[in-house]
């Protein structure tokens, strides 16, 4: 299971700082997005390196190679 | 770190909605609601029926009060010591602060005005934050008002 945090600080003039951390990818625009269109608009947005690494998926790929070989029964 | 993002907040909300953080910045800044909606509502129709009576000529003044009579429904008044503040809803539906006081400057007003829409505005802003965040099962971790009066909320959940 993947860990995703927020951290909200709402200023005293009602300004908005969202920082998502733990989400990689596409994840975190799907946060951001849900976020601007409960709060408002957005004035800035700042990727960063998290952002650009892939989502981590747990995916096992099994692959079985049938042979019959010549003169087999 | 993933994304960090500055959002300016947008008050579009029910007129309950807007009451309640309303209430949340008045009992933060020391005000207390001196009328109610429904008290208010109540006065009016005292004074429409006052008014009936003194006016009983006047068919078309049923309607008029009728119509201020809705709008007053989405009111509150705060008092502090000699300062009132109205919230109400305007004719164009929009959230209307302000402040009076015989005792006190056009500056001193403007600057109460302007921070109890602050106030009202980061309130409002929290609930509906926490609201949301709870329909998207996110647990609060931490939550702290800061030395500034900004709110800091940490919040956490386990996605599959």
């Amino acid at each position: 299971m993947a860990q995703h945090d927020v951290e909200i600080t709402i200023s005293r003039t009602g300004e908005v700082k969202v920082h998502i951390e733990g989400v990689k990818g596409k994840a975190c625009l799907e946060y951001a997005q849900w976020l601007t269109d409960v709060i408002g608009q957005v004035k800035s947005r700042q990727l960063t390196s998290e952002y650009y690494e892939p989502e981590v998926k747990s995916r096992i790929d099994l692959h079985q190679d049938l042979k019959v070989e010549d003169g087999a029964p | 770190m993933s994304t960090v993002l500055i959002l300016a907040p947008v008050i579009i909300s029910n007129w309950p909605a807007i009451a309640v953080a309303a209430a949340g910045a008045a009992s933060a800044l020391g005000f207390t609601v001196k009328q109610t909606a429904q008290e208010m509502l109540q006065q009016d129709k005292q004074a429409q029926q006052a008014q009936t009576q003194q006016n009983v000529e006047l068919e078309l003044a049923g309607s008029e009060v009728l119509a201020q009579g809705l709008a007053t429904d989405q009111r509150i008044v705060l008092t502090k010591g000699s300062m009132q503040i109205v919230v109400e809803r305007d004719a164009r539906g929009r959230c209307k602060v302000c402040a009076s006081g015989k005792a006190h400057s056009k500056a001193e007003l403007k600057q109460a005005a302007e921070e109890f829409t602050q106030k009202l505005t980061q309130c409002f802003i929290y609930d509906k934050v926490m609201r949301e965040l709870k329909s998207k099962s996110f647990q609060v971790v931490n939550e702290e008002m800061m030395q500034d009066e900004s709110i800091r909320i940490h919040v956490r959940r386990w996605v599959d």
